[in-house]
């Protein structure tokens, strides 16, 4: 083994270990009682405790918010999908003079500073009487849902083979049939991947909930954040445990997520 | 050819309309608010015209915004597509393929986290007393380090958590970018005798320039997204060491003065400035 293959090695294991430790610990942590967390030097070897998970899973806030977290996310990729997977599928095979300028807009929507967004929708919300419900988190969350869908969705669904949906057309399915029995199920995997990719986009999602609640609709990830504010006395246990709780579900889904990423370039080699 | 269907019009319509609706009327709101002295606690307000924006300029905390805004672009932006780019060749170069399975799956752990999780990690692992990051300072020094508290490296703390999340995920994308260059430039240059840097510099990575133009991007956009980060690293601390544009705009909407006109021209002026500029080089990107 040379010199620079053990240099570059060392790097990329460095990297590994940078990437996963910070959660680990974290982990570790969430298991701690106050004691064995807040010592001069990091404990490894501790008596692990549930007490930090009991508590943060016994109280209101964090089961509404966790409640809240999953209608906004389940319900704006819900209609994210019924909505973005037709649209992609009619962009990718049905092209028309406006197909560049409707893909650019949707990607535009990305340029838009969430902040630029939050302002006025609160204002809006307000007046309208729907700030802080479910309902407006959904509804606003359905703008970033469905613009992802759409936009990860056009390359998945050009990537099935124009033969096959011929044939099917030959055998007299009509152009919806060839999309919902042809299309839609070849296409599936890399569409699970980018609606995956809507959710945990959503489920992370922190400014726009931040601005649009304030006690009804919080989700978890503003839940988390205030109890990372607490004051002098920080609970870090608890902390740690609340964290690792938001983490999980995004966590769960990047093997899928991964899959995506491999689907959309093994395809472009070939 | 393909018969005439009613099926582009039903599959784009509704959706469209609802981006289009959720897009342009919040944006033309903005725009009306951000002329008016609207707050929170009266929700009126009457037209004050241009007042608000002249008002920026000579708002100190608002220039330094543009500052701590456009330096934070500056330094995510550039350090992730250096450490991208270091990570991704060296995958290539030295990792078998069971390797760069495993380093993907591994790499692409902190985007997937919720930011405000990442921001807390980091944020314990940098506390002056408890940190495991700065207990070996504190332990040959004596001394508690706290770099989230000091103006000079506040910022930076807070950029290497963002460059932790990107720069490890477009590593990968670096990786799968090198995979599918076909293998005849890189036999040829070995033939040819150049060294192994001279390969990556002078042949695969011009190669690769317009994914990597694209992929530079995504980032100036993506960094954009900062505020989660420094709300909760920072909030916008020490002082307004931190403060980004939004970050500023949210809290002149919200915490301080709830004065939601002045964060709206903030926030019109933020979207002026990143559409007509992405707007822009997307096109000069994309031919």
């Amino acid at each position: 083994m040379n010199v620079s293959r053990f240099l570059g090695k060392s790097i990329l294991y460095l990297a590994a270990f940078s990437a996963v430790f910070p959660m680990v610990w974290t982990a570790i942590n969430a298991f701690k009682n106050r004691v064995d967390i807040v010592t001069p030097t990091p404990l490894f070897l501790f008596t692990p405790t549930l007490d930090n998970f009991a508590y943060v899973l016994g109280r209101e806030s964090v089961a509404a918010g966790l409640v809240n977290s999953l209608l906004a996310a389940g319900g704006s990729v819900l209609i994210g999908a019924l909505l973005g997977l037709p649209a992609a599928y009619a962009i990718a095979r049905y092209p028309n003079r406006w197909s560049a300028d409707i893909q650019f807009f949707v990607l535009s929507l990305r340029f838009l500073p969430p902040v630029a967004v939050a302002i006025p929708l609160m204002v809006i919300w307000l007046d309208l009487g729907f700030y802080d419900t479910r309902f407006s988190l959904i509804v606003t969350y359905t703008l970033l849902t469905l613009a992802t869908i759409i936009w990860l969705g056009v390359p998945a669904f050009a990537r099935v083979p124009k033969e096959v949906e011929e044939a099917a057309r030959v055998d007299g399915y009509g152009p919806y049939a060839v999309f919902l029995r042809v299309a839609l199920p070849i296409a599936s995997r890399s569409l699970i991947g980018a609606v995956a990719f809507a959710f945990v986009l959503v489920w992370n999602e922190f400014l726009i909930a931040l601005m649009l609640t304030t006690s009804d609709a919080k989700t978890l990830p503003i839940v988390a954040s205030e109890l990372t504010q607490l004051g002098r006395d920080v609970p870090w246990g608890i902390l740690n445990a609340s964290v690792v709780l938001l983490s999980i579900p995004p966590l769960l889904l990047i093997g899928i997520l991964s899959g995506l990423l491999n689907n959309a370039f093994r395809r472009k080699s070939n | 050819m393909k018969p005439r269907t009613s099926l582009p019009a039903v599959f784009l319509a509704p959706p469209l309309v609802i981006l289009a609706v959720l897009a342009f009327v919040p944006t033309a709101y903005a725009i009306y608010i951000s002329f008016r002295n609207r707050e929170l606690s009266r929700p009126d307000g009457s037209f004050v015209g241009l007042a608000n924006y002249i008002d920026l300029f000579s708002d100190r905390r608002f220039i330094n915004a543009v500052g701590v805004s456009l330096t934070w672009e500056v330094i995510t932006v550039t350090l992730t597509l250096l450490v991208a780019i270091v990570l991704g060749i060296l995958l290539f170069e030295f990792a078998s393929m069971r390797q760069r399975a495993v380093l993907t799956l591994v790499f692409l752990v902190p985007v997937i986290l919720p930011r405000v999780s990442a921001a807390f990690v980091w944020k314990f692992a940098f506390h002056p007393l408890y940190g495991i990051i700065t207990y070996p300072y504190k332990m040959i020094t004596g001394q508690p380090l706290d770099v989230l508290s000091s103006p000079a490296t506040a910022l930076m703390t807070v950029a290497l958590v963002d460059v932790w999340q990107w720069g490890l995920f477009f590593a990968v994308i670096v990786l799968k970018l090198l995979e599918t260059l076909p293998p005849q430039p890189f036999e040829a240059a070995r033939l040819d005798h150049a060294r192994r840097w001279e390969i990556y510099a002078y042949v695969a990575l011009p190669m690769l320039k317009a994914p990597l133009i694209s992929l530079t991007f995504i980032k100036m956009i993506e960094s954009l997204r900062a505020f989660d980060l420094i709300y909760v690293m920072t909030r916008g601390g020490p002082g307004i060491a931190t403060e980004t544009l939004d970050m500023y705009a949210f809290s002149q909407g919200f915490i301080e003065s709830g004065r939601i006109s002045y964060a709206s021209s903030m926030a019109v002026l933020m979207m002026l400035a990143t559409t007509v500029i992405f707007t822009v080089i997307w096109k000069r990107v994309k031919p």
